[in-house]
This record gives C-alpha cells, sequence and structure tokens, in this order.
C-alpha cells in the first residue's frame, strides 16, 4: 500500500513538475503583457519535438543524452518565444486584448500543423533525461527519469525565483509588470523587459516539452492540453499570481494521478474541467483572488 | 442605416449569386458538396458573429455546440427511431438551450474567465462524445436516415445545397432580428461601454442569454445539417477545429458582420480541398490567414467592403420628448465607503431637489466620484440610506434605479464603435425620445454620423443624451465642463438651467467654479468623505472652512 | 544663469481636448517651483509631459539648454529628470529595497550606496527596507516614490501633489525633504493644490488656470487672494 502511495506520488510530481514549468511560464506573459497566450500549449509540444530532434543529432548511448540537450532546447525555446512575441504581440501591443487572443490561437495552429507536416502525427519519444534505473523508496520503485524529471523541473524553478527576485534584472521585470509607464520613467526599456519574458516563458515551455516528452510521449495535437492546464491553474491559482499557478499546476497534477489511478484518466478530465466551471460560477474572481498591485 | 445595409447586402447577395451559378454552370458532385459545407459553416459562423462580434465575448463553446447538434439529430434519429425533421428540431433546440445554460455560468465573467470556461465546457463536450457508448464512441453513429419530403431526398446533391442556402437565409434573417429593434445599439453599448449600460438600465444577463441561445440554435443548425448530409456523425464535429474554423471565418470576415462572415466561409471553407493529400495542412493556411487578418486587416473584409459601400444616412425621425416621472426630492444620508484602508466616503451625503441643481464640490480624493457611483448603483455603500422620495433605492440594482428615473453622465464617456449617433443616444428609449435628446444637446445635426467619429466636447454631450433620452427625474453628472471650450461651456450651464426649470433635479460634480457658482442652487462641499459644508451657494461659497479646504489648508 | 529646466510654450492636448496652452516657465537649480491650480487645471498634463509620459503637441522642453522635448520616457531619467507621479503609483509587489534597486543606476556598489543615502534623506523607510511597497503606511509610500524619483540624482525632480491623502505631521516631512533636495542642487517642480505649504518652501509660484499659465511670482510676493481666485477658478470669488 504505502509503496503504491509513494509510486504514485512520484510520478504525480513528475507530471506536476513539468506541469508546473508550463504554468510558471503562460503567468509570466500574462503579468507581463496582460494577455493570455493561446500558443503556449504549442511551445511545449514544440520544446518536445526539437528535443526529439536534437535527440537524432547526438551519437547514440550517451548516459545522460536529455541533460545534454536541455540547454539548448533552453535556448531554441527561448528564440521561439521571441518570434512568438514578433509576430503575434508587438504589432499588437495597441489592439484589444482580444487580439492578442486571436493572434497567439492563429501561432497555436502554425505550430501544431507545421510540425505535423513536418513529422507526421504519430506520438514521439523524446530523450530520456538519464540512464535507465530504478531507486528504491519505501519500498517503491522510483525510476531515475522521475527523480531526474522532478530535480530539473525544482532547479529551473529556483532559478527563475531566483532570477525574478534576486538579481536587478527580474526586479525591473518584475517592476515592469506591475506599472509599465513607471518602470519606463525608472529608465526600464519595455521592448527588453517584454522580450525577455516571452523568451524566458518560451524556455519554461521547451523545458517542460523536454521533460514530458520521453515518459509521456510528444504529439502534436498535445499544446491545446497543456495550454488548459496552464490556463486552469493561473485561475485557480489566483490570476496572475506566478507561484500561486505553479502551486495549483502541481495540484492538477497530482489529483489527475490520484483520480486515473483510482478511477480512470477520463474521469480526472472531466472533473478538473467540471470543477473549474463550478470555481468559475461560484467565485468569478477566481479561488484565491487576482493578483496584488492591480488595485490603484 | 438600413439602406446602407441592404446596399452592402445586395453586393454581398449578388457575390453569392454569381458565384451560385458559377457552380450551376460547371460544378460537379464535388464542388457541390463543397458549396454544401460552405453554407454549413456560414450557418455557424453567423451565430459566432453574435457572440463574439456583437456581444464581444470570446466564447469558445460555439463548435462545440456546432458538434452538439450534430449529435442531437444523430441520436434522436439513429438510437431514437425519430423522423429526420423531428431530429432537426431537436438538434436546434438543444444547442439553444445549450447555449443559454452557457450564458448564466458565463454571465458575470471577464472576458479571460469566458475563453476559459468555454474551453472547458467544449472539452466536456469532446470527451462526452468520444466516450460515452450511446453516442458510438470514436466512431460516432452510422445510418442517419435521409431528410425527405414527399418522397424528395433532400439531404443530396441540389436539393440538399438548397436547403442548407435557405439555413443561410434563415441565418441572416435571425442575425437581423437580434440586432434589430435598437438592440444593436445596446448590444455594442453593452459591450463598448458597460458602465454606461449598467446605468441606462440595460441589463448584461438578458442580452448575453438572448445572443447565447441564438447562437447556440444556428451552430446547432448548421451541425445537424452535416450529420444530414453525411449520414454519419463522428468525434471530429466537436473538435477544437471546428471552432477554429469559425473563428478564422469571423475574424477573416469582419467582426460583427454576418454577410462578411458569408463570404469569408466562401473563402475559406473550400481550402481543405485546395490541401488535400496534405493532411489537415488547410489548419496551417488557416493559422497564417488569421494571423495575418488580425494584425493587417483588423476590420475584415467587412470592413474594406464598408470603405467602398458605406452606410447612407437614414432619415431621422421626428423628436418626440419623453415623459419623466415628477419627484421631489433624493436624499443621499450618511453614506459610508471603505477601499481597502482608505476610507473614501465617511458619513457624507446631499439633498438634490427637484427644479433644483446641486454642486458637489471638493478636491481630488475627497469622495464625490465614489458618492455618485453609490447613488448609480455601480459601487455599493457600506453604511447609509439613499431615498428617492420615499422609495429605498441602495438594495435595487442599477437598471431598476433607472427605471425609477435616475440617469448618470460620465467624466469620460464611453462611445460604442459601429452604430451612429441617434442609435447610441436611443438605446435606453426609443428613436423619437433620441432625437428630442439630440436638440437638447444640439447634436441632432450629427445624428447619423458613427458615434466614435465625435471629438471629445461632443462625445460628452451625446452621454448627456443617452441620458436625458429615458426621461430621467435626476441627472447626475460628474464634471461635465471639463475640456470643454468657454462657448460649449455656457451652452452646457443653459442646458442645465433650463433641465432643471423643468422640474428635473440635477447634481453636478465639477472643479470649474465659474462654470458652477452661477448655475448651482445649493452647494455641498466634500472633504475626506464628509460633508464639510452644505447649502445655498451663496453661503457655502463665503464659508471660511471650504476656502480653507479648496485651498489645501487643514481648518483649524 | 541658464535655466535648469526650460519650459517654452508647451503645449498639450489629449482626448478630453487642449489640457495644457503655450505654458512658458523655467526652474533653476537649487530652485522649488510651486506649479499651483485647481483641480483639472493641467498641472498633471504638464507635469506628465515634461516628464515624457505624454508627448507634447506644441512648444519645446529644455533642460540644461537641451532640448529633451521628444526624448522617450525612458531615457529622460538618463537626462536627468526624476518624476513621482500623482497616486505614488508605487510597484506594489516589491520591496523597498527592490524598488529603490529597480530605480537606481550605476554598479551594485553605487546603487547600494545610493539606496543607504536614500534612507538618510527619508528614515522612516530605514525600518521598513524588506516591507513590499503596497503594506507601507501612505507617507512612508509616498516617501519611497520621492526616493524612487530622486535616487538616481536627477537634475530636475517632478513632484505631483505628494500630499494627497497625507497626516498634516507626516506632510512637514514631506516638504522639509522637498526644501532639502534643492538644497542639494535640483531645480524641483512642486505641483499642488495646498497651497500654504507649498508656498510655504517654494522661491517661486507658478498658477495655471485652465492649462494657462496666468501668474508667475516669486513666492514671498505671492497675493493669497489672487492665488485663491486663480485656484477656485471664480472670476471674483475668494478669500
Amino acid at each position: 500500500m504505502i509503496e503504491t502511495t509513494v509510486q504514485l506520488l512520484a510520478t504525480a510530481l513528475a507530471l506536476g513538475s513539468a506541469y508546473a514549468l508550463t504554468a510558471l511560464g503562460f503567468v509570466l506573459i500574462i503579468n507581463a503583457v496582460g494577455a493570455v497566450n493561446f500558443a503556449h500549449g504549442d511551445l511545449v509540444m514544440a520544446g518536445g519535438f526539437v528535443a526529439v530532434a536534437l535527440s537524432l543529432l547526438v551519437p547514440e548511448g550517451l548516459p545522460v543524452p536529455g541533460l545534454i540537450l536541455l540547454p539548448a532546447v533552453l535556448a531554441a525555446m527561448a528564440l521561439g518565444g521571441l518570434g512568438l512575441a514578433a509576430v503575434a504581440y508587438v504589432p499588437l501591443r495597441r489592439a484589444p486584448p482580444v487580439s492578442v487572443f486571436i493572434s497567439t490561437i492563429a501561432v497555436g495552429l502554425i505550430l501544431q500543423h507545421a510540425i505535423t507536416l513536418g513529422a507526421g502525427p504519430q506520438p514521439r519519444v523524446g530523450p530520456p533525461l538519464v540512464g535507465d534505473g530504478l531507486v528504491d523508496l519505501l519500498g517503491a520503485a522510483l525510476s531515475y527519469q522521475q527523480i531526474a524529471t522532478i530535480a530539473v523541473a525544482g532547479i529551473l524553478c529556483v532559478a527563475v525565483h531566483t532570477l525574478l527576485n534576486r538579481t536587478r534584472f527580474g526586479r525591473r521585470l518584475r517592476a515592469a509588470a506591475q506599472d509599465p509607464e513607471m518602470a519606463r520613467a525608472c529608465g526600464i526599456d519595455l521592448r527588453v523587459t517584454v522580450g525577455a519574458t516571452f523568451a524566458l516563458a518560451g524556455a519554461l515551455a521547451g523545458g517542460a516539452g523536454l521533460l514530458l516528452s520521453n515518459q509521456y510521449f510528444v504529439t502534436p495535437t498535445d499544446g491545446a492540453m497543456f495550454m488548459l492546464k496552464a490556463y486552469i491553474a493561473t485561475v485557480v491559482g489566483g490570476w496572475g499570481r506566478i507561484w500561486g499557478a505553479a502551486i495549483a499546476a502541481l495540484g492538477i497534477a497530482v489529483f489527475e494521478v490520484l483520480v486515473a489511478a483510482a478511477v480512470s484518466y477520463l474521469v480526472a478530465e472531466v472533473l478538473l474541467y467540471l470543477g473549474v466551471l463550478v470555481l468559475l460560477m461560484l467565485r468569478p474572481q477566481g479561488l484565491f483572488g487576482e493578483a496584488e498591485g492591480r488595485r490603484a | 442605416m438600413t439602406a446602407g445595409l441592404s446596399r452592402r447586402g445586395l453586393a454581398y447577395a449578388a457575390l453569392i449569386a454569381a458565384a451560385g451559378s458559377v457552380l450551376a454552370a460547371v460544378g460537379d458532385d464535388y464542388a457541390l458538396r463543397v458549396a454544401t459545407l460552405v453554407g454549413i459553416y456560414a450557418i455557424a459562423a453567423i451565430g459566432f458573429q453574435l457572440v463574439f462580434g456583437r456581444l464581444g465575448l470570446l466564447a469558445l463553446s460555439q463548435g462545440a455546440l456546432f458538434g452538439v447538434g450534430a449529435y442531437a439529430l444523430a441520436l434522436a434519429t439513429v438510437q431514437g427511431g425519430w423522423p429526420p425533421l423531428a431530429g432537426l428540431a431537436l438538434s436546434v433546440a438543444v444547442p439553444a438551450l445549450a447555449g443559454a445554460l452557457v450564458a448564466i455560468p458565463v454571465a458575470r465573467l471577464d472576458s479571460h474567465y469566458v475563453a476559459l470556461a468555454t474551453l472547458g465546457l467544449a472539452q466536456l463536450v469532446l470527451l462526452a462524445v468520444t466516450n460515452l457508448e450511446i453516442t458510438g464512441g470514436a466512431n460516432g453513429l452510422y445510418g442517419i436516415p435521409p431528410l425527405t419530403v414527399l418522397g424528395v431526398d433532400l439531404a443530396d446533391g441540389w436539393q440538399m445545397l438548397a436547403v442548407v442556402w435557405s439555413g443561410v437565409a434563415l441565418a441572416l434573417a435571425c442575425f437581423a432580428w437580434v440586432i434589430g429593434a435598437g438592440r444593436g445599439g445596446r448590444l455594442a453599448t453593452l459591450r463598448d461601454a458597460p458602465l454606461a449600460a449598467l446605468s441606462l438600465g440595460l441589463d448584461p444577463a438578458r442580452a448575453r442569454l438572448l445572443v447565447f441561445a441564438v447562437a447556440g440554435a444556428l451552430a446547432g443548425l448548421a451541425g445537424a445539417l452535416q450529420a444530414l448530409g453525411l449520414g454519419v456523425v463522428s468525434p471530429a464535429v466537436a473538435r477544437f477545429d471546428v471552432m477554429v474554423t469559425l473563428l478564422a471565418v469571423v475574424v477573416v470576415g469582419g467582426r460583427g458582420s454576418a454577410w462578411g462572415a458569408v463570404v469569408a466561409a466562401m473563402l475559406l471553407v473550400p481550402l481543405p480541398e485546395v490541401f488535400r493529400g496534405l493532411e489537415q495542412a488547410y489548419l496551417l493556411a488557416y493559422g497564417v490567414m488569421l494571423l495575418a487578418a488580425v494584425v493587417a486587416l483588423p476590420t475584415g473584409i467587412d470592413g474594406v467592403v464598408r470603405r467602398f459601400l458605406p452606410d447612407l444616412p437614414a432619415p431621422t425621425p421626428p423628436p418626440a420628448a419623453p415623459k419623466s416621472r415628477k419627484i421631489s426630492v433624493l436624499r443621499v444620508e450618511r453614506i459610508a465607503k471603505h477601499f481597502g484602508g482608505v476610507q473614501a466616503l465617511d458619513g457624507a451625503g446631499f439633498d438634490a431637489r427637484a427644479g433644483e441643481v446641486t454642486g458637489i464640490i471638493g478636491a481630488n480624493g475627497s469622495g464625490k466620484t465614489t458618492l455618485l457611483n453609490i447613488v448609480t448603483g455601480l459601487e455599493t455603500a457600506d453604511a447609509g440610506v439613499v431615498r428617492l422620495d420615499a422609495i429605498p433605492l441602495l438594495d435595487l440594482k442599477p437598471g431598476a434605479r433607472a427605471a425609477l428615473g435616475l440617469a448618470r453622465g460620465f467624466q469620460h464617456p464611453e462611445v460604442p464603435a459601429g452604430i451612429d449617433v441617434l442609435t447610441a443616444v436611443s438605446v435606453a428609449a426609443g428613436p423619437a425620445a433620441g432625437m428630442a435628446a439630440l436638440d437638447r444637446v444640439g447634436l441632432a445635426d450629427r445624428a447619423r454620423a458613427p458615434a466614435t467619429a465625435l471629438g471629445p466636447a461632443a462625445r460628452r454631450r451625446l452621454d448627456i443624451a443617452r441620458a436625458l433620452a429615458a426621461g430621467p427625474s435626476v441627472l447626475l453628472l460628474d464634471e461635465p465642463a471639463s475640456g470643454l471650450s468657454a462657448s460649449e461651456r455656457t451652452d452646457l450651464a443653459r442646458l442645465l438651467r433650463d433641465l432643471a426649470a423643468t422640474g428635473m433635479a440635477i447634481v453636478v460634480v465639477e472643479h470649474g467654479m465659474d462654470f458652477l457658482l452661477p448655475i448651482a442652487d445649493r452647494l455641498v462641499c466634500l472633504e475626506a468623505g464628509r460633508v464639510l459644508a452644505a447649502g445655498r451657494t451663496d453661503d457655502v461659497r463665503r464659508d471660511p472652512a471650504v476656502i480653507a479646504s479648496y485651498l489645501g489648508e487643514e481648518p483649524a | 544663469m541658464t535655466a535648469r529646466l526650460d519650459l517654452d510654450g508647451v503645449t498639450v492636448a489629449h482626448a478630453e481636448g487642449v489640457a495644457v496652452d503655450r505654458a512658458s516657465f523655467s526652474c533653476a537649480a537649487g530652485e522649488v517651483v510651486a506649479l499651483l491650480g485647481a483641480n483639472g487645471a493641467g498641472k498633471s498634463s504638464l507635469v506628465r509631459a515634461v516628464a515624457g509620459a505624454d508627448p507634447v503637441t506644441g512648444g519645446t522642453i529644455r533642460l540644461d539648454g537641451a532640448d529633451i522635448t521628444s526624448l522617450r520616457l525612458e531615457h529622460r531619467v538618463r537626462a536627468g529628470i526624476g518624476w513621482c507621479p500623482e497616486g505614488r503609483r508605487l510597484f506594489g509587489g516589491l520591496t523597498v529595497a527592490e524598488t529603490l534597486d529597480v530605480a537606481a543606476t550605476g554598479t551594485a556598489a553605487d546603487r547600494e550606496r545610493a539606496a543607504a543615502r536614500m534612507l538618510d534623506l527619508f528614515p522612516a523607510l530605514a525600518d521598513k527596507i524588506d516591507a513590499t511597497a503596497w503594506t507601507l503606511s501612505g507617507g512612508q509610500q509616498q516617501m519611497l516614490a520621492i526616493a524612487r524619483a530622486v535616487i538616481a540624482e536627477p537634475k530636475v525632480v517632478l513632484l505631483d501633489e505628494p500630499s494627497i491623502g497625507l497626516a498634516p505631521v507626516v506632510l512637514d516631512d514631506v516638504f522639509a525633504a522637498v526644501r532639502r533636495l534643492a538644497g542639494a542642487g535640483a531645480a524641483v517642480v512642486l505641483a499642488e493644490q495646498a497651497v500654504p505649504r507649498a508656498l510655504a518652501v517654494a522661491d517661486r509660484a507658478v498658477v495655471l488656470r485652465r492649462g494657462v499659465i496666468v501668474l508667475d511670482v516669486p513666492a514671498d510676493r505671492i497675493d493669497p487672494g489672487v492665488v485663491a481666485s486663480a485656484m477656485l477658478d471664480a472670476g471674483s470669488g475668494g478669500a
């Protein structure tokens, strides 16, 4: 019994840490430009495919192929984030927010179908982060892969936290998100902060894609599902609260894995969407309210 | 306006007829099927134009309701053994009901939550049809009987094309009905001027209910026609691809334009056939076109057509002044309101008597606008009483207060896009009353100009006219003179005195003393959420505490 | 002596109409100019235009003789303009230390020294250094907003209604700080409704009435009656 629980929790944490990275990038863009990035899930999917493609380039038999590729995937998807900003956000800076909604839906479609055309619709397996192996914890057998996934996501989260809170650049990103005009008055160039935010969001999505691509495979149609979960996490965690969204994403994964184990994955999904509808009906402002700093 | 619309409508109809005759001349069976599909998507897209274009809500459930319609027909006929015509009726009724049910949870939501809520619903529909046994799971349902009338199979070839395009005509008629009788102006006001809409007594929940139900019915009709034509349904009809197609059609066609949606459907729906053999590459093309349209052509096809065929000015109706209820006094007493740790109002109040102009003055942040918001119901008070004669108002919704005769002008008036001045002013009354109000504020000659073409001073007059059209007994204005030229101020001052002379109670929050002092019968001076002085204008303006406060010094 | 800040015929128009009409005045180093006027007279619009937050529709703004009229908001701070806006507009989720660090310039050591200087100038902030901005009291928030505007040692400091919502005791501190800024060599433009207090620290008073400068005189020679009538915006009203 205890080993099943530990096993399930490890699975949930591994999945949840990838969801958390996804939600983190999603909410960073909401904070920076006030727009929902519908293409965010497709960035995750694209990150998975970048990982798959790169894994074909490295020689086989490396002990830690995924870890070696991680920086390249992060960098490639950071560029992807910048590209998204250039085509879907910058031209619409002054348009109503719904325009960015639509432009990112369009970019998501383009990504999904361009990748389908290029790589085919079938699921692909990404590189494992580390070699095969099992660790025994309280009688449960946890794979190296799960542990490495949790560790990598944890490190990325800590890195984002450090960037945002311990560096001047991160503080300037936060300042620009809270009051763009006053940030400019402090000498901050919004083109830099917005670009950096999209790049960061892209990189996080790429990381999530790499982490998911080995154990869960990656299919060009996966994007919508990743985006939906990040969206739900953002509403549950409190609109605009960065770490609220990340923790909610973790919670969603735990919920999914536990319900899937107890009943079925289908029931987990149905309950998740029903739960969101009920939440929005009862508390239109989200579970924990919207982030501080929107008043005034 | 109607004439211009029919002029564009004629152009669009001619274009569609031309396409139809080309089809008749050279079309094979295959082209026929594509033309049928175009009509089917046009019907659903016209519905989406109401929700997204007219109501301004990105409700991503329209594609799923298309699927609900298709499955309702299939379930009724295949599983229930109903005749196809009855199934068709069901597949219009069920998504209409579902649409109305969607409208209830999203009635109060902000737009970024509407998108998520409707996306969640769409996801639930897809999961249901893919996994339930009764819907045939991933395989769907086969053997939908053909629609036959008097022995003629309507679900095939030219007959089906005729049925579907009759459906398009019906959808256009539905669209015209929903935005008819002044509703188009009300929807535009709800979308672009939500605060003004509330204080004019427009009901956003009712509007959403109607629009969602009609949009759902049209989506369902389209889905059912699709199922009838193919004889099968599969979960593909409920996939997000349908939604994306509708979104692309609506954006490329031009937001809010039903004809634009039809033309855009003619352009976009055949694309999958162009890209045949390349899997779903057509969706890639949709993505590119959607992005290009939203970035480079935000007004869509209809915006371009409108540039060449603008609305012809319609005749204006003869003005007829509305009747207003006679009241004697609006009493506002001991109002308290806090925002976080800040006490914005701390026992403030005033009396506004019929036939008088009551001025409210006070420094920045003394609570003047908050007080107006509480009286008109845009904000709730923590404590206090507001009475119109004997009727307590604080428990009433803004709409009910408007019905009792309260009307409100804003410091920064919101003006709806896509409608003319008279339509914008007539939302809470009829066009005759709107015309009378435009006469009053001196905007009658611009009655048929687009509302958004007005300059700032004229927008303010529009805002006041919109409030006057309903025939208020109390008119509350927030800084009506700011930004006006000297002659405009004189006109406004005369208007307010004239209105007071008709027995209306006028409340004016204003900084411009040269504007306010000559017209105000009484003044109320607020400081830090309390009444510093109140009374006859001449007494208040000589009050030493008022002078000190207005100069920013703490009274001794 | 050339003026630090020199406005020549500055006109600001926005959606609501013309807010400032051909305003000209100047402010020398070490001088405090009180910009007075009723609500809606155009004080904030003028201050925002000088700060670079809104474009001007006419006229020129010079800083030490150099034309900065078309310089973007984010570049004006480097040119030497510090702006403390109406309503404070702090970065609610950042702490005092973070806010100061964001606004300071130079290396980490430079920025630390600058922050220490600000804490000397505004002792009320010293024991709140790790508090997030929105938890501060109104007076502390105002101090932080001013500190944010002056930490980069601007040549010109624009203060927009720093007295709003503050208790009298706190106001004394705020206006004392204003005087210290000028004492340190900055040209200070103080937009205020609290006339007597503003005049007490100002060298000169510039009075705006519906977007037009109607008075520009040394503060000690100002006639309260004239200011009052301009402020009340009434032809004959007054004290």
